[in-house]
């Protein structure tokens, strides 16, 4: 091959050199990172919440008059909701996975501790909850009727028992059990000891794993036996049979407004929309990402095609003379191939650089993560393959150059 | 060496055909050193160029080293090309960005030579034509004597049989055209058939046989080589059929 000369007659053109050599190193520390940070949304957004998404809606209510009751409330609307045709369950509810909005506390396991690190999503539910969601229990028991409550927003005391997610127990006790052990939200007050054991639900506000150091942050939830109103607002989760959810949204709405008139009811949205509501910033995120990443490849392919062509128009006595020296039609082509390779290869070493450098910035400006050598990798097999791509037709034009036009003389 | 047998060269366009060469006929022997002269347009490049295998001929035979050239493929052409042929430009063609050393160093690469043996090859070439010391130097640096003195190093190189030169002193004054023209003729000397294309009458009366074209046709042939007596009066060479 012909590295060494390649190299050679490229440091005596050193503004084209840096040029390109730039923007393919810019285009490889934007690309990578772009990638990954596309990867991580739609890991984001393919993460399951533990719930059954497909048949369940939330819908809520609120109260007016003096007389309204909401604890008669609750018991009249839950007799009703788990009595009509097409409805599987329901419970009441404070919060949703993927909602943006709900409870959240810091959990302690001593008394003596003077900062919580494990901040938890609290979700307040009934007996009927586990089944309504959806979630499935992998350890302990879940709550009986006897054992809930109901509970003052303002109210600062809690129950002695919760359930939490897997995730959640193997952060607190790792590698243990966490049926019966015990931890504290508030330090003057009794511990709460835990009965259940979720395999996973995961917060209202998923994303929040971007800012923790904990890969598993975004599942750190727990259930406490409480109905919770948020003053004469009653909120509750409905799961349809299987296929009629769309249908029982309407006919629950109806319902709700039909059997208590000194109410409004409103807001009734379908997990999936709540889902989609949840990871839209994501999805416009992504768009933008990937429009980037093809606007930049498009640029800097432009950019080499446009150099290649220049540059064989500009030798093209060069490449005659070659030609008449002995050099095939392949010998060119492969000219052409290994100066681009060369040049893309200072690019990418100055790119890798420049990538981890970016990361380094992402991360201290938006607690991004260190991007995987994989990406960094991948960048530069694409970049190289995009280069030897665009190069390709200027180089098959050099390889047809006739070698007489050595002897031409204009 | 080189053998053609009525020649004919062709350019077509859509609106006319031009007749380059027609019934070409020139045998050039091994050692000899041939003068190809005429005026402009005549075809002498045209028959340099198919002499030199850069372009093809459009009717006729035509045998280099006994090989015949007609139905070869472009590959097989650039390898004979680079194997039998050497080729000096009138403007030297060197390659600007690479030093003295790479430029002599291109044919040796296609023609796959080891790095060892290319590198002996290349000190060896340079130092022949008085440039050993400039190896490192680009064309740039050099006076167009010197690049033509390059450019014949680069065409010894790899040990041709023929040397194909192109109006060799066409852009060097008068003292530096002498200095390519004996330079030629040791070369010669040494066993290299060259044949060159001038149209300088002074230059081709130092040729051993002269090849006069007119219209694409040899209109006057020396058949046997004549005696040449150097200027320094020294060499007598003489090559017959």
């Amino acid at each position: 091959m012909e590295f060494r000369p390649i190299l050679s007659a490229l440091m005596r053109s050193k503004v084209a050199l840096v040029l390109i050599g730039l923007q393919i190193a810019l285009t490889l520390a934007i690309v990578s990172n772009a990638l990954f940070i596309i990867n991580q949304r739609i890991e984001n957004m393919g993460r399951a919440s533990g719930m059954n998404e497909a048949d369940t809606f939330m819908i809520s209510s609120l109260g007016f008059g003096a007389g309204y009751d909401v604890k008669n409330a609750y018991a009249e609307d839950l007799a009703t909701l788990r009595g009509m045709p097409g409805v599987a369950n329901a419970a009441p509810i404070l919060t949703v996975p993927m909602s943006q909005s709900g409870w959240s506390e810091g959990i302690s396991l001593t008394t003596t501790q003077q900062n919580s690190d494990v901040g938890v999503a609290m979700y307040f539910i009934d007996e009927q909850g586990l089944d309504t969601y959806g979630l499935k229990l992998v350890g302990g028991r879940n709550f009986t009727a006897d054992e809930i409550t109901h509970r003052d927003v303002r109210s600062t005391s809690w129950p002695n028992i919760v359930m939490i997610t897997k995730a959640l127990g193997e952060r607190l006790w790792p590698g243990q059990n966490a049926v019966g052990k015990q931890f504290y939200l508030d330090q003057e007050k009794p511990p709460l000891t835990v009965i259940g054991v979720v395999d996973r639900l995961i917060m209202p506000w998923p994303n929040i794993s971007n800012r923790s150091g904990d890969k598993n942050a975004y599942e750190f939830s727990m259930m406490v036996p409480q109905m919770v109103p948020f003053g004469l607002q009653t909120r509750y989760l409905v799961r349809a049979e299987p296929g009629r959810v769309t249908e029982l949204v309407k006919a629950v709405e109806a319902k709700l407004a039909q059997t208590n008139t000194s109410r409004i009811v409103r807001e009734a949205r379908t997990l999936t929309e709540i889902r989609a509501e949840c990871y839209r910033s994501d999805r416009a995120m992504l768009i933008i990402l990937i429009a980037v990443i093809v606007a930049l490849l498009s640029i800097t392919a432009l950019g080499i095609v446009g150099m290649a062509s220049f540059w064989v128009t500009q030798r093209t006595k060069q490449i005659g003379t070659r030609r008449a020296l002995g050099a095939t039609r392949g010998n060119i082509l492969r000219y052409f191939l290994t100066e681009n390779f060369v040049i893309t290869t200072i690019g990418l070493a100055l790119g890798a650089v420049l990538t981890y450098g970016v990361n380094l910035w992402l991360m201290q400006a938006y607690s991004a993560q260190r991007l995987p050598v994989l990406y960094l990798v991948g960048g530069m097999i694409a970049l190289w393959l995009l280069g030897q791509l665009a190069v390709f037709g200027p180089a098959t034009r050099a390889s047809r150059v006739p070698p007489a036009v050595a002897t031409r003389s204009v | 060496m080189l053998k053609m047998n009525h020649l004919s060269k062709v350019y077509r366009t859509h609106m006319i055909e031009t007749h380059a060469l027609r019934d070409f006929s020139i045998h050039v022997r091994e050692g000899e050193f041939v003068a190809v002269t005429g005026p402009s347009g005549s075809g002498k490049t045209t028959f340099l160029n198919i002499a030199g295998l850069l372009e093809e001929f459009s009717g006729g035979e035509f045998f280099i080293d006994g090989v015949s050239v007609s139905g070869l493929g472009d590959d097989a052409r650039s390898r004979l090309r680079n194997e039998k042929i050497g080729f000096i430009f009138q403007g030297f063609n060197l390659i600007p960005d690479l030093n003295l050393f790479d430029n002599v160093d291109v044919p040796l690469r296609y023609r796959g030579f080891s790095a060892a043996d290319r590198k002996r090859r290349i000190e060896e070439n340079l130092a022949r034509v008085g440039l050993a010391s400039r190896m490192k130097h680009f064309p740039s640096e050099l006076s167009g004597g010197q690049q033509q003195r390059v450019a014949i190093a680069r065409a010894l190189a790899g040990s041709p049989r023929l040397l194909l030169a192109d109006e060799p002193t066409g852009n060097l004054d008068s003292l530096m055209a002498r200095g390519v023209m004996e330079l030629l003729e040791e070369i010669n000397r040494q066993g290299t058939t060259i044949i060159m294309v001038t149209h300088d009458p002074e230059l081709a009366a130092r040729a051993q046989r002269n090849v006069h074209v007119i219209d694409g046709q040899v209109t006057d042939f020396d058949e046997e080589p004549r005696l040449r007596v150097p200027e320094n009066g020294r060499d007598t060479v003489a090559t017959t059929a």
